[in-house]
């Protein structure tokens, strides 16, 4: 794929936090969408994060206080925890196998928690843009869901996942859109620097078919939403965010059909 | 019997298989939640939910992508960010910590795998060493490093894009030795 090294060069420092998964929300937004044309930059990122996982090693080891193991065992014994869910993006470390339908179609139980794990991210980054202005907070499901993306762009090589901005009317770009290849499929809005405040109903269409997918809530300027889709990501041509009497904001995907 | 192999078992259910996981693992996990959130009470807390983590998603793991005491850490770091967010109380002085860990002192605390990693860090200018360590352990941000090291947030960037560059050299040179 083309790179652009003006773009590399912006987004070196960010690749680096990306690399140690402390990346704000914006910035790891910013380096997402460049990975996703940028070979360069993708390895770039893997050496780095290799670097990073050898640091974590460096944890101070401390024996655990008695009965810790028989506290563990209890847990997993529990009815919520009573088995292994399979595959999924949403362990908590990004070292999975990151493509959700890699393996074949998952199992009920697979597709529950996947479900489950995007509802939460979601949720996570929603509430912390609330919270904290126009810092996105970064939780651990919301670190899941990126250590995903950017994992899924290392062995799909970009064709699991896409991203766009998101326009105003007058062309400037106020947020990103970011879609990924699963069972099931989803698209995720995030606006930075929205026009207006209020909700924002998060609209995609294919050749075939429009619906809105969730509702964003902004406040000020910065919110963030997604949802399910039942098309694969390569047919989605555009993202509306659409809030009564402002016009909608849009992001165009790129036409991967051919591909 | 390897954690390749442990994980595989509890990806079946195997309890046994994740007994043995935890008891491999307990003193690294609980090391690190008790370095990040400084309560003994509340490591212990953090270090269960890491290894829950990790039995309900040994299928998803994928040994090509990590090691499994890496991706294990990982888990744990991130439940352990989580909670020191939400309870800013329990917070430990992150910058004491960091700068505590590159320090010869602390080897003996480590297990051996990683001595390579610690003389790297100890090679690097100790502001970058300790910025790289408050973003992968601590996993603070840049402009959050900066209040905290007391420099603008693009010096905070250039210090953790910086020092994790010399680091890969270093240990790329140590790899091919």
């Amino acid at each position: 794929m083309a790179n652009d090294p003006n773009r590399c060069a912006e987004l070196a420092e960010s690749l680096a936090e990306v690399a140690t998964g402390a990346a704000s929300g914006p910035d790891r937004a910013r380096v997402l969408d460049h990975l996703s044309e940028c070979d360069d930059c993708r390895a770039e990122l893997e050496r780095l994060s290799r670097v990073a996982d050898e640091v974590l090693l460096l944890a101070p080891s401390h024996e655990p206080p008695a009965g810790f193991e028989s506290a563990v065992l209890e847990r997993i014994a529990g009815s919520d925890d009573a088995g292994p869910e399979g595959t999924g993006p949403d362990d908590g470390s990004g070292a999975g196998s990151d493509d959700g339908h890699a393996g074949g179609e998952p199992a009920d139980g697979t597709r529950r928690h996947w479900v489950r794990g995007l509802v939460l991210a979601a949720a996570a980054a929603v509430i912390g843009l609330a919270g904290a202005g126009i810092v996105w907070q970064t939780t651990s499901d919301e670190r899941e869901l990126a250590e995903g993306y950017r994992k899924t762009l290392d062995i799909a090589d970009g064709q699991y996942f896409s991203a766009a901005p998101v326009r105003d009317a007058s062309g400037e770009q106020v947020g990103h859109v970011f879609l990924y290849q699963g069972e099931p499929s989803w698209v995720f809005a995030v606006l930075g620097d929205a026009p207006a405040p209020g909700v924002y109903d998060v609209r995609v269409a294919t050749d075939d078919w429009t619906g809105d997918v969730a509702s964003c809530d902004v406040e000020a300027k910065t919110g963030g939403a997604g949802g399910t889709i039942n098309a694969d990501i390569y047919q989605v041509r555009e993202v509306r965010l659409v809030a009564p009497d402002t016009p909608p904001l849009i992001a165009t995907l790129p036409d991967r059909s051919g591909e | 019997m390897s954690d390749e192999a442990l994980l595989a078992g509890m990806a079946t259910g195997d309890a046994d298989a994740m007994a043995g996981f935890v008891r491999r693992h307990q003193a690294r996990v609980y090391g690190l939640a008790l370095s990040v959130v400084g309560v003994p009470a509340v490591a212990e807390e953090v270090a269960q939910e890491a290894f829950v983590r990790a039995w309900r998603h040994a299928g998803n793991y994928d040994p090509r992508r990590a090691q499994a005491s890496t991706w294990l850490l990982t888990i744990t770091r991130n439940v352990a960010i989580d909670v020191v967010r939400v309870r800013r109380e329990l917070a430990t002085d992150p910058v004491a910590v960091a700068e505590m860990m590159t320090t010869a002192a602390s080897d003996g605390d480590r297990v051996e795998d990683c001595d390579r990693v610690a003389a790297a860090l100890r090679e690097l200018p100790s502001e970058q060493a300790t910025a790289v360590l408050l973003s992968v352990h601590f996993g603070l941000t840049a402009r959050e490093i900066g209040e905290r090291q007391g420099v603008p947030l693009g010096t905070a960037k250039t210090r953790i894009r910086t020092g994790l560059s010399r680091l890969r050299t270093m240990l790329e040179v140590s790899h091919g030795e």
